[in-house]
């Protein structure tokens, strides 16, 4: 029996959600050029083998682009994944622990990224 | 109560796909693309980091037939979503909004990723030799 | 293919609706069926056919699509002139809201072939053969072609679109440039039809907490109207994850909009307006 206005005012504005925005555009900014870096490393690697490709990964610039593409890349993933579960998932049992999952996946997964790309520019 | 059997209007069984609609879609889609490709590449770090026989399994499967076709579409999503994302950061800055530069730029974002995934193709093979 | 306008029609259509089921993701309510046809006499000459969304609160049945083949020598050359023709002359239970038949009331917006749009200002010369006629979309239907707006009204009253001040009155008016005045220019014509906002799919899919694009624009209006000084609580209540910031930028909104009126440039220029708030 609330009134529409009631309905639409809700829980009030959480005054928030600027942060979530901001980083998502510079995340983006950040990852054109890197984004581009790492398809034309690609290109000029296709078909390399394997001590090739470990070598070009050895080099310190490699490296340093490849650990931050993968910051880049895994915050910019998690917070547009963020955005696709709060769009289409109503309930809360459904929202809240697909998020929290979907923010520990994405740091997990930068973590294992650049432990890997750390162990191989390192190895002897 | 009577309002709760209301019947709810249709809205996407209806509503007419238009540029604007179907290249947002598209953005979202090639984003969710683009994060399964994110735990390709991790897996391919591990398996690079792992030895050569990984590294080798993982690079077997990327030349089958089917790793070719991930890797097309990856390529695609790629291109998609880094044109397209450009054209939004220009909309972030406030400019484009206009109907014509909008479904100006749109066609742009639509040809400039089919071109540059068949340049960069293109540029694979004929480093391959 | 390169639309100019927003009442550019396109030269071709490829493809009418998504490529989902009919009633797909419908609720059991909801779920459309196929309705009755309503014939021409036959010495009518210049027919065109109609289908017309219907739904009865009385009958207890599901909605349907009824189709009316009109004689278009009796009737004038809008949509709503048909849709008027039918209820005088073939079946006067279809409703529908209308009031001016000139475009400037927002009455009788509805989702005409598939978008958004006024039937007064709508051409039946432009639509398809057979017309599809829908009320406006992801609205709960009160009868045929009229949806429930309240909850439309309950967002835009939660903005407080009026003039809020803290310094006293002026004796005389308050005083404006034609500057400041020009400012106004493109966001105090909306007629609050509603078009942008049913046709934008994050309002579909979270309409109960995103305030959609028309709202959005009115508050840009009081947000950047010089006369107003509540322009930092303004974007208090608006910064919210949910209440500006399900804006994806899809620009449905730009598109369909019947006033050539542009909610999405008004959304971006809000979201510019926190950034600015914060450097």
């Amino acid at each position: 029996m609330r009134s529409p206005l009631s309905r639409a005012r809700g829980l009030g504005s959480s005054r928030d959600g600027f942060q979530h925005w901001w980083m998502q555009r510079v995340t983006a900014v950040a990852l054109i050029p890197l984004t581009l870096w790492f398809a034309a490393s690609l290109i000029a690697l296709t078909g390399s083998d394997y001590n090739t490709f470990i070598a070009w990964l050895k080099a310190p610039v490699v490296t340093v682009f490849m650990v931050l593409l993968l910051i880049a890349l895994c915050h910019h993933m998690g917070l547009g994944l963020r955005v696709v579960v709060e769009d289409y998932a109503h309930s809360d049992w459904a929202k809240v622990p697909a998020v929290v999952a979907i923010r520990c996946a994405c740091f997990a997964l930068a973590v294992v990224g650049i432990f890997a790309t750390l162990r191989i520019a390192f190895d002897r | 109560m009577a309002h709760d059997k209301r019947p709810l209007s249709p809205d996407l069984q209806i509503y007419k796909p238009q540029l604007t609609s179907v290249l947002s879609i598209s953005h979202r889609v090639s984003g969710i693309a683009l994060s399964v490709g994110t735990l390709l590449l991790v897996s391919w770090l591990l398996a690079a980091a792992a030895g050569p026989q990984a590294y080798s399994t993982v690079q077997g499967f990327m030349h089958s037939w089917l790793g070719l076709l991930l890797m097309l579409g990856w390529t695609f999503s790629f291109f998609f979503h880094l044109c397209n994302g450009i054209r939004h950061l220009v909309w972030d800055a406030g400019y484009g909004f206009e109907l014509r530069t909008i479904y100006a730029s749109g066609w742009t974002v639509v040809a400039a990723s089919a071109a540059l995934t068949v340049a960069a193709w293109f540029s694979s093979f004929v480093v391959m030799g | 293919m390169f639309i100019r306008s927003s009442d550019q029609l396109p030269s071709v259509t490829v493809l009418r609706r998504f490529p989902v089921p009919r009633n797909f993701n419908v609720s059991t309510e909801s779920r459309i069926e196929r309705g009755k046809t309503w014939h021409a006499p036959a010495d009518a000459t210049r027919v065109k056919s109609f289908e017309i969304y219907r739904y009865d609160p009385d009958s207890g049945q599901n909605p349907r699509i009824d189709t009316y083949e009109v004689d278009l020598n009796t009737c004038g050359p809008m949509v709503l002139d048909a849709l008027i023709a039918i209820k005088n002359e073939i079946d006067p239970t279809l409703t529908f809201r209308r009031s001016c038949r000139e475009g400037v009331c927002g009455s009788c917006s509805m989702n005409i072939d598939g978008t958004n749009w006024l039937a007064c200002t709508r051409f039946i010369s432009d639509t398809m053969e057979p017309a599809t006629i829908y009320p406006l979309n992801h609205l709960r239907v009160i009868k045929d072609l009229v949806p429930d707006l309240t909850q439309l009204f309950a967002q835009y009253g939660l903005i407080e679109p009026w003039l809020q001040t803290t310094t006293p009155e002026p004796e005389k008016e308050r005083l404006q440039s034609p500057e400041d005045r020009g400012k106004l220019d493109g966001f105090y014509e909306c007629i609050l039809c509603f078009c942008c906002t049913s046709g934008c799919p994050s309002h579909w899919w979270n309409g109960d907490r995103f305030l959609g694009p028309a709202v959005l624009l009115q508050s840009y209006r009081w947000l950047i109207d010089s006369r107003d000084e509540a322009a930092g609580d303004r974007l208090d209540d608006l910064e919210d994850p949910f209440r500006l910031y399900r804006c994806h930028t899809i620009l449905n909104c730009t598109r369909t909009c019947p006033k050539q009126l542009n909610p999405g440039k008004a959304i971006a220029a809000i979201k510019k307006m926190i950034v600015q708030r914060r450097s």
